[in-house]
């Protein structure tokens, strides 16, 4: 365990795994070519990147309740290091996602982006995941420390909370992608909706006297 | 004195011949790859219409604008629930266990000559098969173009003799959890079924397909005999059908059933009327690279199928 503990606060280790999932339909399209995805290359892709950018937000989301359950969790503490970095890589996966759609729905024409957006702002399956990445990039364009001090850590903090908002909204246009409703959305949300009510749950119920000694452990969650 | 003007998408037979020769020469080696033993691949041979082939390129059904999509991709990339709703999953769910042979098909309900037959029966009976190249446009925005080998189904219909108080035609797929997995899972209610209205199903471009490139139809893709209505999204195109029944009333397609505000009866290709998620008036072609093309009314057919929706509104009836 303090060998995993050890790895996991390294950024390395972080950027690497974050990484790895977008390069993975390298291996379908060009390796294997395995002629399902060939013969739909990008709508592989575009359901791909959407897939990490789903799960990465939902990793994101769960570091802060994992510490705040096991707060001497060393995996907990070392997930939290890299709390901003986890966040920004979910945005950058949904804004790849966003872009695969707009050149792909308009068969790679610049001229048709547009008509594209459009079409987004028109349908609520779209519209959904276009507001959830709108959130991910205020979150992301806010993530460093500066904006913290710039606005203040009340109305930073606040703004931050959206990203729960930003996960429902995937949740649901994940969940509209399909014709049936894919179980992938329970797996990937599911247990981030446990360990959030397990986090409220804890929260809510009366504090151990010890706890109510050191405010400090209380501000620190969220 | 009799004039007949060819039309723009006609081909000569000359310009026809070697693609398809050139499939039937890989017969063998398909039927190989299946693991159909030399026994089998001599059984397989008198049942040979049944199979598929060899079939004669009907030059009427052949645009030769339309490029066909590889038999790799047509037969790899597939919507049939029974077996995933992913599209690689009924290439490997399909070949695992479930046999098509024997496999009957009846034509029943208000017909004066209701039919019971092996699958091979029927192809003998509709005179063997023929090829047509048919567009495929998909639901979900995609497209492929498929050499079907088969017959007109308004052979078969007229065959069973319909009464006069027939006005639709429900299609019915197998039901066999041992065999689906989709079934057993209850992904969708099933037996899944379609319909068409009569006039539909006797138009000329209405076709039973039992093969595709000149080879016996692969299970993924609806064996052993499976609709195909060009001009109407694929999911009508009902795979692996046990029961065409003609009725007085109007089918609920499964679907329609599961989600009417998306799905409805006539599901007529249409790029002005988008589904309420994503928009129709384009589609990607399947292994067409980076390219998306729009999407043509009626699939392309509009002069074999307009007539029959004059005066109706398509946007109410999708």
């Amino acid at each position: 365990m303090p060998n995993l503990v050890k790895l996991l606060r390294s950024q390395r280790v972080i950027w690497t795994l974050l990484v790895l999932p977008g390069l993975w339909p390298l291996w379908p399209i060009f390796i294997s070519q395995n002629p399902s995805v060939t013969a739909d290359p990008f709508k592989y892709v575009l359901h791909h990147l959407g897939f990490v950018a789903c799960i990465v937000l939902a990793v994101v989301l769960s570091f802060s309740p994992l510490r705040v359950l096991w707060p001497q969790w060393g995996v907990a503490q070392a997930l939290n290091r890299h709390r901003r970095l986890v966040g920004v890589a979910a945005c950058v996966y949904a804004a790849l996602h966003l872009c695969t759609h707009l050149l792909y729905e308009g068969g790679f024409e610049i001229a048709a982006i547009p008509t594209t957006l459009l079409t987004a702002l028109d349908k609520p399956f779209q519209l959904t995941g276009l507001i959830a990445f709108a959130i991910l990039l205020v979150l992301a364009v806010t993530s460093p420390h500066s904006a913290i001090t710039w606005l203040g850590g009340k109305l930073w903090k606040n703004i931050h909370r959206l990203a729960y908002v930003a996960a429902g909204l995937a949740a649901y246009h994940q969940a509209a992608a399909r014709k049936l409703f894919p179980l992938q959305v329970v797996w990937i949300f599911g247990p981030l909706v446990i360990l959030e009510i397990a986090r409220l749950w804890k929260q809510r119920r009366p504090k151990p006297a010890a706890a109510a000694i050191t405010p400090s452990g209380a501000a620190r969650s969220g | 004195m009799l004039i007949r003007t060819p039309q723009d998408w006609e081909l000569p037979e000359s310009a026809a011949t070697p693609e398809s020769l050139y499939h039937l020469s890989k017969r063998r080696d398909f039927l190989k790859a299946l693991g159909v033993g030399g026994a089998a691949l001599a059984a397989r041979e008198a049942l040979a219409a049944t199979a598929g082939f060899p079939s004669k390129v009907n030059a009427d059904y052949r645009d030769p604008a339309l490029k066909p999509t590889a038999y790799e991709h047509i037969t790899s990339y597939n919507n049939f629930y029974e077996f995933g709703t992913d599209k690689a999953e009924p290439k490997v769910l399909a070949n695992r266990g479930w046999t098509t042979e024997p496999w009957t098909v009846e034509v029943t309900g208000l017909v004066n000559n209701p039919l019971k037959l092996d699958v091979n029966e029927v192809v003998k009976k509709m005179g063997g098969a023929e090829q047509r190249v048919y567009r495929l446009r998909c639901v979900e925005a995609w497209s492929m173009v498929v050499p079907w080998d088969g017959f007109q189904l308004s052979k078969l219909i007229a065959l069973a003799d319909p009464k006069s108080e027939a006005k639709f035609v429900t299609f019915t797929t197998f039901l066999d959890k041992k065999s689906s997995p989709g079934q057993r899972q209850g992904n969708l209610p099933y037996p899944y079924i379609e319909g068409l209205r009569l006039d539909e199903a006797m138009n000329e471009l209405s076709f039973i397909a039992t093969g595709i490139y000149g080879k016996p139809i692969p299970h993924q893709n609806g064996a052993p005999l499976r609709l195909v209505v060009p001009w109407k999204y694929g999911f009508k195109c009902i795979k692996s059908i046990v029961k065409i029944e003609l009725t007085d009333k109007q089918p609920l397609n499964t679907w329609q059933v599961l989600q009417a505000r998306e799905y409805g009866f006539y599901a007529n290709v249409n790029p002005q009327v988008d589904h309420p998620r994503w928009t129709q008036a384009s589609e990607r072609v399947i292994g067409g690279g980076l390219g998306r093309q729009k999407t043509l009314m009626f699939n392309g057919y509009e002069q074999q199928v307009a007539s029959l929706y004059t005066g109706m509104d398509l946007r109410k009836n999708y």
